[in-house]
């Protein structure tokens, strides 16, 4: 388990200023949420930890090393999970393949083992397909075993995707708003499963949200980012209080 | 065994080739007809069988790289002649203008599979960077690069216009074209390469459905359908791209040596962009990103002049002064299947397949 530390980190688009010396640490096995309006820049920092970004300035540490330029598939490969804002699920595989799929690192064998499905092949695919089960019955979408994800309504996608991230078996998984467009009932089992992931499993978390009630509730600290800077950052009953995050959430009066 | 074939009680069940005792017997039932048939068949039909079931290894070859791994490859034709002139070189005979070194089957065959996966490792680096129609055009500049080679490098294709022979169908010191005698059935050398043929067939047919049981097949289906998300998972793309146009390759190559032994000779133009847009055709035909699909379209593909035909006689057009000759008449049809096709099954004649078995699965409710 290492910690996640951000370093003055600032990314620029042309002239947009998509980040702009952001710098905090994510600790091993806490849960930290990232709340802000729409284009604060919170997805960019995930895009920055898991590579698809790399930050124009300052530098991005997991545990000992830098991995600011690093690939995404060799992020994934430290142990670091995400899943996406508008879910990044394969299409056209069952919900069964999609999580398989998540276990590909820990999987070792070739292509041509594959071919011939030897011995070894066959080992780890029925290891990785007990693996994929327990992550099955954790999320209670075994009736969707063995449906494809397109025929699937949002919500149990949005679970697969959860459930793909965590068949990685990641140390560090980044939740990109898991209870986007979802009803209330929908956000509490999602709530549900992020602490389980949290508490039970023991991985650190991160999470981007815009459902307020939810990261309070559940959040061990959080950090406010607006316009790409960083406003506050705190145990979320301070940060509910914080003059500055009122401004930036509600507006104030002009009195 | 009866009751519910969708039950797996183990998890070995659940990705086996055939999982249940109905689809095994049914395999071993269509194995069987298909070995039996190049003993009833006529020559002519024994012919197209063979070609369909060598086509179908080139098929599938595609299938792993488009079908599966989603990336474009108009040039598979080129890899198919690659196999085929690797094939030659080593296992034909020389003459005053061309090399041959009448190599056993066992050393040519593997061999021209891998001469063309080294080809299509070659494109490898340029698919990680491109995608969609840009890497198509690239590949079909491998088209034009291959046809100019295949037509000038006289001393192994024999030139254009001229051609040479295909290798020698010799495996293991036993010459294909002295026949098989056992007991009172006499195996000619056609029935030996149909033979021949089901069984590479089989075998890469088998590799397919591995493949797609097992994290390779997975990465690549992962490529097509989210390159982003299949990288965030861990999946390396450059190697996953690399692998899928080698094993891509070797089927072709596979396809290629095989082919032409058959019909005996090679012309360098016949591995012209028609030659690989054709192999593309008959995916869409068959069925894209399936394991069944391609052999569907092959068998389509080739079966296809020998139905027209028999249509044909049995309407007594035969011999009589048409408009358009039988070629023609073939590509007619060939193209206006792609098109219709393409509009109302765009899963190909694997859909076709499909449907039918589920609603014979579901008989007699309608669902």
């Amino acid at each position: 388990m290492s910690s996640l530390k951000f370093n003055d980190v600032t990314l620029k688009f042309g002239g947009i200023t998509a980040l702009n010396n952001v710098s905090f640490e994510v600790k091993p096995k806490t849960l930290y949420a990232i709340i802000g309006p729409n284009g604060a820049g919170k997805t960019s920092i995930f895009n920055c930890i898991s590579g698809i970004y790399r930050p124009t300035e300052g530098s991005v540490h997991y545990g000992d090393s830098d991995i600011k330029d690093l690939r995404p598939d060799q992020v994934a490969n430290l142990g670091i999970a995400r899943t996406f804002q508008n879910i990044e699920l394969f299409e056209n595989m069952t919900v069964l393949d999609n999580i398989l799929i998540g276990a590909h690192r820990h999987l070792n064998y070739g292509p041509i083992s594959s071919l011939f499905f030897s011995n070894k092949t066959r080992k780890s695919e029925l290891e990785a397909r007990k693996i994929a089960e327990d992550i099955i019955d954790f999320l209670e979408i075994e009736q969707f075993r063995y449906s494809y994800i397109m025929s699937l309504p949002y919500g149990v996608q949005k679970r697969v995707e959860i459930g793909r991230a965590l068949a990685m078996d990641p140390d560090l998984i980044l939740l990109d708003e898991p209870a986007a467009g979802m009803n209330n009932e929908e956000t509490e089992d999602i709530a549900r499963f992020i602490i389980d992931i949290h508490e039970e499993m023991k991985k650190t978390v991160i999470l981007v949200d815009h459902d307020m009630n939810m990261v309070m509730d559940i959040a061990e600290e959080v950090m406010v980012l607006n316009f790409g800077e960083k406003l506050a950052e705190g145990k979320p009953e301070e940060i509910v209080k914080d003059s500055k995050v009122i401004e930036a959430y509600l507006g104030v009066s002009e009195l | 065994m009866r009751g519910r074939p969708n039950l797996y009680t183990d998890y070995r069940k659940e990705s086996a080739v055939l999982p249940n005792l109905t689809q095994k017997f049914w395999f071993v039932v269509l194995l069987f007809f298909a070995f039996s048939l190049c003993l009833i068949a006529s020559d002519y039909w024994i012919l197209l069988l063979t070609t369909s079931f060598l086509i179908a290894v080139a098929a599938w070859g595609l299938n792993i790289v488009s079908g599966f791994a989603g990336q474009i490859s108009l040039a598979h034709g080129v890899f198919v002649g690659i196999g085929t002139y690797t094939a030659s070189v080593l296992g034909g005979v020389a003459t005053t203008y061309v090399i041959g070194y009448e190599l056993d089957m066992i050393i040519w065959l593997p061999l021209s599979g891998l001469s063309a996966a080294l080809i299509g490792l070659l494109i490898a680096p340029i698919s990680v960077r491109l995608k969609g129609l840009n890497l198509g055009l690239v590949t079909l500049a491998l088209v034009f690069i291959g046809s100019h080679l295949f037509s000038n490098l006289k001393f192994i294709t024999g030139g254009a216009g001229l051609g040479r022979k295909a290798a020698k169908l010799v495996l293991f010191g036993f010459d294909f074209d002295e026949g098989l005698v056992i007991g009172n059935l006499i195996l000619e050398k056609n029935q030996l390469t149909y033979i021949l043929a089901l069984f590479v067939c089989v075998l890469a047919g088998l590799g397919v459905k591995n493949l797609t049981r097992s994290k390779t097949g997975r990465a690549y289906s992962a490529i097509r359908d989210g390159d982003i998300a299949a990288e965030a998972i861990g999946i390396n793309l450059f190697k996953f791209k690399s692998s899928a146009f080698a094993l891509s390759s070797f089927y072709a190559g596979i396809t290629g040596a095989l082919m032409f032994s058959v019909s005996g000779g090679v012309e360098p133009g016949t591995f012209n962009l028609i030659y690989s847009v054709t192999f593309i055709a008959i995916v869409i035909i068959g069925g894209g990103g399936t394991v069944l699909g391609p052999l569907f379209g092959a068998l389509f593909f080739s079966l296809m002049p020998g139905a027209i035909q028999t249509a044909m006689h049995s309407f007594g057009f035969l011999g009589q002064d048409l408009a358009l000759s039988l070629g023609q008449i073939e590509r007619v049809i060939f193209g206006l299947f792609i098109i219709l096709f393409l509009i109302f099954e765009p899963r190909g004649l694997w859909g076709i397949w499909f449907r039918l078995r589920n609603y014979f699965k579901a008989w007699p409710f309608s669902y």
